[in-house]
């Protein structure tokens, strides 16, 4: 018995290469392989973003004569809609059945979503992760959007059983320490989504943190993704522009108030907002200790770093750019140029 | 019924028609993840320069109908950086590996040409000339005839590797500038490179590129491209590759039948990065389905 590693799109010698195009495997120690040359699978290790396999590929009795390795490709999944409902005014919740893997996205990835079978509008759309919750064989997955122009607008009258093409999850999520005591979330309007998730995680997984959120929007009405924030988090102290809830001002500046209590190693900050909130929120922090981290956006065509679209000039990386989909969208504030 | 689907460009052989256009690919290692890249006939990589280019800055890119305006600003890592972090990757794989380069100056092309020639793993060039020509102003390589051929010049004198000029379609006649190339020694042309446009935001009243104008690629550029490969394939003797716009089976027949003798998938990329494993499977379907056991019995068979 001969064994022979290979990689995308190697063949073996003794005929035939065994690339998945089909779809994912599911990495429960359930051997289910859509490829007829495959008989069984002995191992499957997950060895960052790409899996490795050893396969024993039987013949009719079942005795193994070739070993190989590959890897498994992730092509866009076609998934159904759950369920779409619009929340507050212009925000909708989409909940979408997708493959188990997507049970390990990390809070700050996100996903490209498009309609299936849609040419109009031309281009996927990225979309934050809001959560992830595993469901049977699959997981469930939850966009929490605003409709903006043509693309939200397009998906938002998608209804359960439509389906949807999903690119993911990509992107590098926020790193916690787990050393880490305080955890403040800064959010403006829809930048709620992804700390959502993180906030979500924090919670699950370490005992006894304290979850502090900021939660900023235009008015009252707006304040996307509150209810949920107020499940998970120790407090939530609430800004309007107009005043008509809560601090009457910009979150930085509710944020700025209290900005004394954070200010040591047990403490990290996370935001998601409009530039302007975030370049605010980086003067700020000028004098201050704390780690902070923000998940920017950027115009995107592939989301997966090939088209080079999403450009952030950025301090480190001798200054240079680099693409928010694939060396982003999380980075550390300290490090990303507002002013280009 | 067993199709052949090879096809020769220039001294280069490819499995199949099937190649990535330059900028949409990356180094081919970003698409591992998501399409059996060893399908392809060809990868063509991102374009290189003597030194890296950092590129522009954003916004890059806008959607329109039906595609997509780019101003990336030819953003790679340099012809040294290639050789020695993605060159690897790309000897691993079984497609043909295509190196597209530019250069400020026609000497530059010849030197990043000569540079390649020790690279190992490297089966072809592929020529910008769509980039303009900083020497003389701005105007770019591909729109004037006798600069083109100049470039082509540079490139072919020194290399060792069938030579592949891209044109641009952002020129009056696009025929002049193919027979120039050709008559220079090109052993192969693709086109078209992207369109010249522009999208202006009306409530900020600025243009939605930070670099005012773009190249336009996608759907949209299909028909110019297709009919530019028509007029082209009449006035040259050497292959044509296709390339604008293709995003099926069905589109990148319709090239082979105006006669490109290979075809490239870009921008289809960003919605599908499987598209091209479609394609090759929608283009032996069709020869199978019509009794056509080789691709080259399809090639340039309009009938006007």
């Amino acid at each position: 018995m001969e064994e022979t590693r290979c990689g995308l799109g190697a063949s073996l010698a003794h005929g035939g290469r065994f690339i998945l195009g089909e779809g994912p495997i599911r990495h429960t120690g359930g051997t289910e392989i859509k490829y007829a040359r495959i008989k069984f699978v002995q191992k499957i290790r997950l060895c960052g973003r790409r899996d490795t396999a050893r396969l024993l590929l039987g013949n009719e009795g079942g005795r193994p004569d070739h070993v190989g390795g590959f890897w498994i490709v992730k092509p866009d999944i076609c998934a159904t809609v759950f369920s779409q409902r619009e929340t507050i005014k212009r925000h909708f919740l989409l909940t979408v059945t997708v493959p188990a893997y997507f049970g390990e996205a990390l809070p700050g990835q996100f996903v490209m979503v498009r309609p299936q079978g849609c040419a109009a509008p031309f281009l996927s759309r990225p979309f934050s992760i809001y959560s992830v919750q595993p469901r049977g064989d699959d997981t469930c997955l939850e966009i929490f959007y605003q409709v903006v122009g043509e693309g939200t607008e397009k998906l938002s009258k998608l209804a359960a059983g439509d389906l949807l093409s999903i690119r993911g999850p990509l992107g590098r999520g926020f790193d916690v320490p787990s050393s880490c005591k305080t955890i403040v979330l800064i959010a403006g309007g829809i930048g709620a989504a992804p700390l959502s998730f993180l906030a979500q995680r924090c919670r699950e997984e370490m005992d006894g943190v304290e979850l502090m959120c900021y939660l900023g929007a235009g008015t009252a009405e707006s304040l996307a993704g509150l209810k949920r924030l107020e499940e998970i988090c120790t407090e939530v102290k609430i800004s309007t522009d107009d005043g008509s809830r809560g601090y009457h001002g910009l979150v930085t500046g509710l944020f700025e108030k209290d900005m004394d209590r954070y200010t040591d190693d047990t403490v990290r900050i996370y935001s998601c907002g409009p530039r302007a909130m975030l370049k605010n929120l980086q003067a700020l922090l000028t004098d201050n200790r704390a780690s902070c981290q923000v998940s920017l956006e950027e115009r995107m065509a592939c989301g997966f770093g090939a088209c080079l679209g999403c450009a952030v000039r950025i301090r480190s990386h001798g200054g240079g750019f680099v693409r928010v989909c694939t060396e982003g969208p999380v980075f550390d504030i300290r490090d990303v140029e507002f002013s280009e | 019924m067993k199709v052949h689907t090879s096809v020769d460009i220039g001294g280069l052989t490819l499995k199949n028609p099937v190649m990535t256009s330059s900028g949409t690919f990356g180094y081919g290692e970003e698409y591992a993840d998501y399409l059996d890249i060893g399908r392809l006939g060809a990868v063509v990589v991102k374009g290189l320069s003597l030194q890296p280019k950092e590129g522009n800055p954003p916004p890059r890119i806008m959607e329109t109908a039906a595609g997509m305006l780019n101003a990336v600003g030819l953003q790679n890592v340099g012809v040294e950086a290639f050789i020695e972090e993605k060159l690897p990757y790309l000897r691993t794989i079984d497609p043909a590996v295509v190196v597209n380069i530019f250069g400020n100056s026609v000497e530059e092309y010849g030197r990043i040409a000569a540079i390649l020639n020790d690279a190992d793993g490297v089966d072809a060039l592929e020529v910008n000339i769509s980039c303009p020509n900083v020497k003389e102003g701005g105007v770019a390589f591909g729109s004037d005839p006798i600069l083109a051929g100049e470039v082509t010049r540079a490139v072919k004198s020194v290399s060792r590797l069938p030579v592949i000029v891209k044109l641009t379609p952002n020129v009056t006649d696009i025929t002049e500038i193919a027979r120039s190339v050709e008559t220079a020694g090109a052993d192969a042309l693709s086109l078209i490179n992207t369109l010249t446009g522009m999208s202006i935001d009306i409530e900020k009243r600025i243009p939605h590129l930070k670099n005012i104008t773009g190249g336009l690629s996608g759907p949209a550029i299909k028909p110019v491209a297709l009919r530019m490969v028509w007029e082209t394939v009449q006035a040259v003797s050497v292959p044509v590759i296709g390339v604008g716009g293709i995003m099926s089976a069905s589109d990148a027949l319709e090239f082979l039948i105006a006669g490109a003798r290979a075809i490239q998938i870009g921008t289809a990329h960003f919605l599908d990065p499987s598209a091209a494993a479609h394609v090759i499977d929608g283009i032996e379907q069709y020869l199978s389905e019509h009794g056509i056991d080789d691709i080259r019995d399809l090639i340039g068979t309009l009938r006007t």
